[in-house]
This record gives C-alpha cells, structure tokens and sequence, in this order.
C-alpha cells in the first residue's frame, strides 16, 4: 500500500481483444499509480492503446487481467450497475466532440449527471448553476449547444463533467475539434480546475496540449514506454500565457 | 429521479414529433386507429348497455308475459300463426290457478289504430285493454291523473289512460285528463296520463292507450285478438319456480297432452337478453378485429421509429452511460419515449372520438336517448392504459437495445 494521497492504482491490467480468431493485446501488464491532485497528460499515437487504457481509467471498459483500485475502491470486479455509480460518482469526462445533448439547454446539460446521481430538483439546478459560474458561463445557462460556439460548448462539458465533484477529470482530445486560440483557453480552464485541486488526465496525442501536464505518460504498443515528471510546464494560469516557449524534458522509464 | 425522467423523456418524444411531422403522424396512425376503435367500441357498448338497462326497467325483470307470439322471433313463424289464439277464458283461468306468482293481468292490444281529438287525428297508435291491477306494475306508473279502477271495468267504461307519446302529440302544454278522445268513433273521458317510459329499443310503449279490457271487448269482440297475460313474479328470484308453474298450469289449461308442443309463448327480458348479447359479441368481434390489426401495424411502426431513434442516438446513449447512466435507466428512457408517442396518439385518438361521440349525440339524441354525448371516462381510462402498454411493448426491443449498448462502442459511432 501506498500512501494516503494515492487516488488510483492499476496492477498489472492487460486487455485483450478477440477479433475473428485473432487475439488483439491491446494493453500488456500495466502498472500505474496516480494521486490526489495529480496533473498527467498520458500520450501516444493511435493504436497505442491509450484509449483503450483510457477506457479503463474512465470505467468504462473492464481490463481481461488484472485490477484497478479507484479511491479506495476494487473497480475492476465491479459489474455493469456498480461501474455505473462509480463513473457518476468519482469521473467526469470531457470529450473532443464535447457530446452536449444538443436539445437541451446549457444547464440541462449539466445537471444531467445529477439526474443519474438522484439529487432533488433544486440542488441539481444550484449545483448546476455554480459549476457553469465557475467555467465562465453565467449568462449562457438557457442556451442550446448550436447557439455556443466551440470553447462555450467545451466550457459546459467541463461543468458537466465538474458537477458531480469526482476524483478525477477524464479528457479525451479535448482541444481536438477547436482552433489553436480556443484550445489554449480551454487548456488554461483545465489547469484552473487543477489549481482548484482536482486530479486531471488528458488523453492525447498532441504535444502542444501535453505540455501542459505536470506529468507525461507515453503509452506505446500497450506498455507504458515512459512516465516523467514534465519539469518545465508551460504554465497559463492568471490570464498570463505564460512560459509558452518552455519544453518538456522526458526521462526513459 | 423517475419523475424527472419521465417529464424529460416525454420532451425528448414531443421534440422528436415536432422536428418529423410526417413521420410521426404515420407512425401513429396506427395508434391512434386502434385507439379511436377501442374507444368507440366502448362508447357503443356503453350505449347499449344503457339502452338495454331501460328496456330491463320498462318491462320489469320480475316480468314475464304469456303471449301467443315469441318476443325474439326465434319461433317458426308458420308454427306461430297456426296456435290458437290465447283467450280470456283461458287467461282467467290461468288466473285462478297460478299460485306463486304476485299478479296475473289479462291484456290484449290493437296495433295501429287511430285517434281523434277535437278535430286532430293521428295513426299509429296502440289501444291496449287491461285490468286495474296493472297499475301495481313498472308499466303503469301515472304521471298525471289516475289508473282504470275494477268498477270502470266491470261496467265498461269508456274512460282512457294514455301515454306521454299520445299526450305529447294532442296536447302539447295542456292538461289532458278531463279532455275527450275518440278511439274508432267512441268517444272515451281521459282519467290519466302515464309517465314517459319509452327508450329506443321500446319507443311504442309511449304511443299507447289503455282502456277497461270489458270495454276493449265490447269494442273489437273477445275472438278477434289474442289475449296476452301479464304475469309478475314478485322478485327476479322467484322467476323460476313461476316460470315453470306458469307453463305447466297454462299447459293443463289449454288441455296440451305430454308429447304435444307447446303453443304458446313465455316472453322475458331474456329473450331480449340473447339479442343485446349477440350484438355486444358482433360489436366486440369487429371491433377486436380492428384493434388488433391496427395495434399490430402501430406497434411495428412504432418500433421501427424507436430503432432508428435509439441508432440516430448512440452516442448520446454513450455519452449518457459515461456519466453515469445505468442499463435500467437507458431501458427507463426509451420505454417511456416509446409511451409518450403512444399516449401522444391516444389523446388524440380521443380527442377525435369525443368529437365523434358528441356529433353523434347530437344529430341522433332524439331517437336514441340512450346515446350519451361523451365517451365514459372507464373508456377514456381503460385507452390510456391500452396506449401505454402498447407502448412498453413496442418499445421493449429498441430500448433494450440501447441499454445493452457498450458504452465504448457508442461513444465511438458517428
């Protein structure tokens, strides 16, 4: 056991598709510890298997071997129902596609995760409020999706994935479908969310949102090639862009 | 949450009939076909559930009536006109032998006879001779005046007591006990008036007259019309025993040996009875039909858009499973969307029939009082539920589909 500020901790978790008669390791023994608080961009070229290890971080998917503890918890034996609690509850992802209903409004949307999670009618509407405050959005809260532009639309994912208060924030290429500006406020969100003390995962194949992370996991062929401490992060807080000349230094695992 | 589901499922129904009009009134067609039928099916049965309910109350279900003609004309009608006419002797007699039963009224009608009052004069009109006991029956309720008594009878006066059709068509607003009424030339004193008794099935019984049965006779003769005899059991319970002592007495009566026919008929409410049943189970058996045909087409229908609705959305299925969407609340979402469209057709499927039932009504009230000019709400009731089932099956497969989604793969689709 690890210390107190551990978060999650995956064991040897392997993942193995069956494709026709071909078996497809998409994951092969994979040990990984994050904690509390914790800033990790996890990166690799497709096929790698950081969306499958992403999947597995994120609940949705269960690894063929080994286990995976989440806040205190053994998820990997968890069936369908209980995986379900533990996304609403302790993960909030934000995807490339931002993935908004598009027929409801900014703060339907976002109290959607509350609806699964049984909270009463007013708190989901305060709880709601406050997380879409807390991203910018206060005066866009009866709009639809089609009436925000890109980065509004990523800012009311965020407060979605914000709302339930979970251990960590899960993104998925979140700057993937916005031009190079509104990607670099939507990271500055991310590293304001991270200020605020919680635990943020970026999955993603860019450099440029990568280095943003505090910590850089390069996934290749399903191992974990390497696992270093971004020395040099290009920091955005406070308005300022910050060191955006900085580069990240990788140590080989 | 459920609540809160449900009002946003039943949004995310009428949202998806607003963006395709066109397909959402096919789709429901059929709904609201089966619907409508069900609903229309109940209002008709309903109706004639009422209209026998008066005939029961008019004719007395502790009733049943000698006669030498069979009420449902189920009888051979040769067989019929050959029986010797039932007469009043033989009515007395039966009279006098007939132990368990309450009352026996000898009675006989004349059918389309004509009346004069003052210088009107109207056909059409039923002129009945009784006994004054059959003011102790359902029939002879009166409204205004009084019954025959047994003195009127047995010096054959010419005193009358008519029905609310024969004052509705002489008189109007006027009173008409005192007046004078003409029957064949004789000139008869009006004593009563009967209170209004006539529903569709039995509207002649209010375009009668009834008059002393000594003075019938004297009028049209003792052989001419058969005699009908009244018998009154008592309770509906007692209708058996009397049944049967009433053709075994009217048997020895007539003087019928064991091996021979009986020729005369016992007539009931029963006889009615067998016919309302058989058109309820016509109406029933179309209207089954219809309903079934048109849930089966409006469930396919209804399914179909359900699929393409649970494809169009996979990746909200994916996104909702990612925040914490369980397999049971997926499976909650769609049966209720699948619901909705149906509730959607229902209402109005019913809204149609309303319209439908009171148009109904309203062109046709006078002649079928039993009509009512909105559907009952068991009716409304019993649709509802029927859509809602219909819907929660139609649904079932599309919304199982989308609750077994992996939510990775969903996530994945375009």
């Amino acid at each position: 056991m690890s210390d107190s500020s551990e978060l999650l901790r995956i064991e040897h978790i392997s993942k193995v598709y069956t494709m026709g008669d071909e078996e497809v390791h998409a994951l092969r023994d994979i040990s990984l510890t994050i904690r509390k608080n914790e800033y990790v961009a996890i990166m690799g070229p497709s096929g790698s298997g950081k969306s499958t290890l992403m999947n597995m971080l994120g609940c949705l998917d269960s690894p063929t071997s080994g286990s995976y503890w989440l806040a205190g918890e053994d998820v990997s034996t968890m069936n369908d129902t209980e995986l379900a609690a533990v996304r609403n509850k302790q993960i909030g992802f934000v995807f490339q596609t931002f993935n908004l209903l598009p027929r409801a409004t900014t703060l339907k949307n976002v109290e959607l995760p509350l609806v699964y999670a049984g909270v009463k009618t007013d708190e989901r509407r305060r709880r709601a409020e406050e997380a879409l405050v807390s991203v910018g959005l206060a005066d866009r809260m009866t709009h639809k999706p089609n009436e925000l532009s890109g980065g509004q639309r990523q800012r009311v994912a965020i407060a979605r994935a914000l709302v339930t208060n979970p251990a960590i924030i899960l993104a998925d290429e979140p700057t993937g479908n916005l031009d190079s500006k509104t990607s670099i406020e939507i990271m500055r969100w991310f590293e304001e969310i991270w200020l605020r003390g919680n635990t943020v995962i970026v999955v993603t194949h860019e450099d440029e949102v990568a280095r943003h992370a505090r910590r850089i996991i390069r996934i290749r062929d399903g191992n974990v090639e390497s696992d270093t401490v971004n020395e040099q992060p290009v920091s955005l807080s406070n308005g300022g862009m910050g060191t955006v000349h900085g580069s990240t230094s990788s140590v080989s695992a | 949450m459920i609540l809160a589901e449900t009002i946003e499922s039943f949004r995310i129904a009428t949202d998806a009939l607003r963006s395709n009009k066109l397909r959402a009134v096919l789709t429901m067609l059929g709904i609201v076909i089966g619907i409508a039928v069900v609903t229309l099916m109940g209002w008709a049965l309903n109706s004639l559930d009422a209209a026998w309910n008066s005939t029961i109350e008019l004719l007395g279900n502790d009733m049943l009536y000698v006669d030498k003609w069979d009420w449902a004309g189920g009888k051979n009608w040769r067989e019929t006109m050959a029986r010797k006419n039932i007469t009043i002797q033989e009515a007395e007699e039966l009279q006098r032998r007939l132990r368990s039963a309450e009352l026996v009224i000898p009675m006989a009608s004349f059918w389309g006879r004509t009346l004069v009052v003052d210088d009107q004069k109207a056909a059409g009109f039923t002129v009945t001779g009784v006994r004054a006991q059959y003011a102790q029956t359902a029939a002879g309720d009166v409204a205004d005046g009084r019954f025959l008594t047994e003195a009127e009878d047995r010096f054959h006066q010419d005193v009358v007591v008519i029905g609310y059709g024969v004052k509705k068509a002489f008189f109007a607003q006027d009173d008409p006990v005192g007046r004078e009424l003409k029957i064949g030339g004789r000139r008869f004193t009006i004593i009563g008036v009967i209170a209004k008794r006539g529903s569709a099935l039995m509207d002649f019984v209010d375009n009668q007259v009834f008059i002393p049965l000594n003075t019938f006779f004297s009028i049209y003769g003792t052989s001419t019309r058969p005699v009908s005899i009244a018998v009154k059991a008592g309770s509906p319970e007692k209708m058996e025993d009397v049944r049967s002592e009433t053709i075994g007495t009217m048997r020895l009566v007539r003087g019928l040996r064991p091996e021979q026919d009986q020729d005369f008929s016992i007539n009931e409410t029963q006889a009615f009875r067998d016919q309302v049943a058989q058109i309820r189970l016509a109406i029933w058996g179309i209207g089954l039909y219809l309903t079934v045909m048109s849930f089966v087409v409006g469930m396919i229908g209804i399914m179909n858009v359900m699929f393409v609705s649970v494809t169009e959305r996979t990746k909200e299925i994916g996104v909702r499973k990612a925040i914490g969407a369980t397999r049971r609340s997926i499976l909650l979402q769609f049966l209720l969307e699948a619901a909705s469209l149906c509730l959607i057709g229902a209402l109005a499927a019913i809204a149609l029939c309303s319209i439908l039932a009171a148009g109904i009504y309203f062109l046709f009230h006078e002649k079928a009082p039993f009509l009512t000019p909105y559907v009952p709400p068991q009716i409304l009731l019993i649709s509802i539920t029927v859509s809602i089932v219909v819907g929660v099956l139609a649904g079932l497969l599309p919304a199982l589909r989308a609750a077994s989604m992996d939510p990775v793969e969903a996530l994945r689709y375009e």
